[in-house]
């Protein structure tokens, strides 16, 4: 399928999208930056504008039937060719709608937010920043220039995880994100030189369409594991996932930007927009399989115990991540796609929610929450509900639809074990979310809201007026809408992304439906047996295995294993090798010239007397012997 | 006996005896003295050259006149510089003056 050229329209539009935000944080941060109103305004027009610019073009191509493409040469020589530009394919322009709709309503959301911080404008060219990486991210039309705005993108997370970088558990939560998501991407950047030395051809058509023919079974296998690190990185995925659940000590509407559309999105997207080169190695693919299972499993048993509402929502990301490479892994281009799209509607909404309640209550602990009486909050309380209920994969929500064509791909695999992991997974989600939701909706007992001081970091927690509360549940409902009505959009999404053409009739299984649907009441009932019931001890059957509680509350030793390999592997032998080069090879040469010169000049010196006559004996004795020379040579 | 063989003979031993002196006196000033007696034996050389060979008796002349104006001003120089060392150390022999021993 040959690209085409894209009309001034679409040049203008794609153009616009990419380059708005990044206007915004130029004049956000160094021009309209004391004046806060205007930074808030430049930044959410320079956001909405993007938004328009999107659902324009994917109306305008809802039956494209050849990526556009525009590009130009950046860098070439060697029979290498490295462009940048813009791709627009279903894909990338799915992918970019989602972007600018919950980059545009965490904006506005954190205007009520962020109200009376004093870092706002800041925090609003972070954000336009992160928008502006992500856009490009999405539209990049080469490896190369992906690579770069993904770095940003941890950039830009980066500053925004820190943001309240006078908490010190915050700008140490920033340096976890951006070192262990670095650690990925140095994968990834081997990769791309693989590829760049032997196929000379970064952009993704290319390698889409003529990698696999190109290059030997086991190049292809490696470069694409070499991505794949990247990916483990960035979407948090065994064995590089304790990032992710410590990154919200960012703002909420960080974590919900973070966790929905941008950064962890960023690593099942090049996935999926790599899918037909992945397809090309059969073990690539095997292994995204596995780690996406095992980062499905072993976060959801975390999400289990988690006592942070935050919290949950994190582990609950980094599982679902998992069950959208699963889907991917087993083959499922368009389930991967779709659970992505889906999930970063209820996952944004799970966290704005959140966020409602943290403001109003000043507390991350969900048991707190509802002593104080969460529940009376109607908008966030039902939109929550509705988004856990999305999440655990409840009929009619979108979640109930995507998470079926995940196990549906899953059931298309030989094994079938891979299927009967997939829906245990389902089922810890279901229990997971329930469990916090009815303990959300039935307190034990109702507290008269505590007088809260200022907690470090919230910002100013005067003037909840309606105003604000408003500002921060439109938003809410926005979302709300979307998370119902993607269930309904899920055949011509499908059909979208397949460029129109007819779909391959995959065997339709009616009993998974029944199958999963059934794992899902299973962990909701079990959930209401512990926590909804009423004279429920709200106490979860992990808390009577303590060994297993500790394992699931410590992230599985995870962290603790971390350290280890800090203490011993990083500083015990490598920092201390080095330290010794630095002190016996480095110091002690430089230290031995030194001495060697006073060496030498301490024995020269020895032939100076001080006697005068001995130096003019010398000199004559020299004169003499040269004379002699002369007239004998 | 009045031949170039006889002048340079007698400016040999002229030098050698300064040079001699210069190695062997320990006072600055007998030092000064054996460089004078060589800067002579020098001069005598160019005047018995230029007597037995050059074609032009004005050269070798002038080369001895400057050489006695150089060597009047390093006596001045010398002596002067003798003169502040005495005032340092309180003596003009060599052998007390060897602060610069390695």
């Amino acid at each position: 399928m040959d690209p085409v050229a894209p009309n001034g329209n679409e040049l203008l539009l794609a153009l616009l999208a990419m380059g708005l935000p990044l206007l915004s944080f130029f004049l956000v941060f160094f021009v309209t930056r004391p004046w806060v109103n205007l930074s808030c305004a430049v930044s959410l027009v320079c956001s909405g504008l993007p938004l328009s610019a999107a659902v324009w073009l994917l109306a305008g191509h809802w039956r494209m039937e050849a990526p556009i493409l525009w590009q130009l040469t950046w860098m070439e020589g060697g029979g290498a060719l490295v462009t940048f530009g813009f791709l627009l394919d279903p894909l990338s322009l799915l992918m970019l709608v989602i972007v600018t709709a919950v980059s545009f309503l965490v904006q506005v959301y954190s205007l009520g937010y962020m109200a009376g911080d004093p870092g706002k404008a800041k925090y609003y060219a972070f954000l336009s920043l992160f928008a502006w990486s992500m856009i490009s991210l999405v539209l990049a039309s080469g490896l190369m220039q992906l690579y770069i705005f993904w770095e940003l993108v941890g950039l830009s997370s980066y500053l925004l995880i820190g943001f309240w970088h006078h908490k010190f558990s915050a700008s140490q939560a920033g340096k976890k994100a951006f070192v262990m998501t670095r650690l990925g991407d140095l994968g990834f950047f081997l990769g791309i030189i693989v590829l760049l030395l032997n196929l000379g051809d970064l952009s993704i058509l290319g390698l889409n369409q003529q990698a696999a023919a190109r290059l030997t079974p086991g190049l292809l296998t490696a470069s694409a594991l070499l991505i794949f690190c990247g990916v483990v990185g960035k979407s948090a995925q065994f064995p590089l996932l304790t990032w992710l659940p410590d990154a919200m000590e960012g703002p909420t509407p960080v974590s919900a930007l973070l966790h929905s559309a941008t950064m962890v999105a960023a690593g099942v997207y090049l996935v999926s927009r790599l899918f037909p080169f992945y397809q090309g190695s059969p073990q690539a693919l095997g292994w995204v399989l596995v780690i996406g299972t095992v980062t499905m499993l072993l976060s959801s048993t975390m999400a289990m115990v988690a006592e942070d509402i935050k919290q949950v929502w994190a582990y609950s990301t980094v599982s679902q991540l998992g069950f959208m490479l699963m889907g991917l892994g087993a083959g499922g281009y368009f389930a991967g796609v779709y659970h992505l799209a889906t999930h970063a509607a209820f996952k944004a909404l799970l966290f704005l929610c959140s966020g409602v309640f943290i403001h109003q209550y000043a507390t991350n602990d969900f048991f707190a929450m509802a002593r104080a009486g969460a529940r009376g909050l109607k908008v966030p309380m039902l939109t929550l509900t509705l988004a856990g209920a999305a999440l655990s994969g409840v009929w009619p929500l979108a979640g109930f639809f995507s998470k079926e064509t995940v196990l549906a791909a899953l059931a298309e695999l030989p094994n079938p074990a891979w299927l009967w992991l997939g829906i245990l997974g389902a089922g810890l989600t279901a229990y997971y979310t329930f469990r916090l939701l009815f303990v959300m909706w039935r307190p034990r007992r109702l507290e008269p809201p505590p007088e809260h001081g200022e907690r470090a970091g919230h910002g100013a927690h005067e003037g909840h007026g309606a105003a604000v509360y408003w500002v921060m549940a439109a938003p809410l409902l926005v979302l709300a809408a979307l998370t119902v009505l993607l269930g309904a959009a899920g055949p011509a999404l499908q059909s979208f992304l397949a460029w129109g053409r007819p779909l391959p009739a995959g065997a339709h299984h009616t009993w998974l439906v029944w199958a999963s649907v059934l794992v899902v009441a299973t962990g909701a009932g079990l959930a209401w047996l512990e926590f909804g019931r009423a004279g429920a001890a709200q106490q979860g059957f992990l808390s009577r295995m303590p060994g297993l509680w500790n394992l699931f509350a410590n992230r599985w030793y995870l962290d603790w294993l971390y350290r280890w390999l800090l203490d011993h592997v990083v500083y015990g032998l490598f920092s201390r090798l080095f330290t010794l080069n630095d002190r016996r090879v480095v110091d002690g040469g430089i230290d031995g010239f030194c001495r060697a010169t006073l060496g030498a000049g301490w024995l020269f010196s020895l032939l100076q007397s001080g006697l005068l006559q001995y130096n003019l004996f010398t000199m004559v004795l020299v004169m003499a012997l040269v004379g002699l020379y002369f007239l004998l040579v | 006996m009045n031949s170039l063989h006889t002048y340079l003979f007698i400016a040999l031993v002229l030098f050698c005896i300064g040079l001699f002196g210069l190695l062997k006196r320990r006072s600055l000033i007998g030092m000064l003295i054996s460089v004078e007696l060589m800067l002579n034996g020098a001069g005598l050389n160019f005047m018995a050259f230029n007597r037995f060979l050059a074609p032009d008796p004005a050269v070798g002349q002038v080369a001895v006149l400057f050489i006695m104006g150089i060597a009047a001003a390093e006596a001045a120089i010398a002596l002067s510089l003798i003169l502040a060392l005495f005032r340092k150390i309180r003596s003009v022999n060599v052998e007390q003056a060897r602060q610069l021993k390695g």
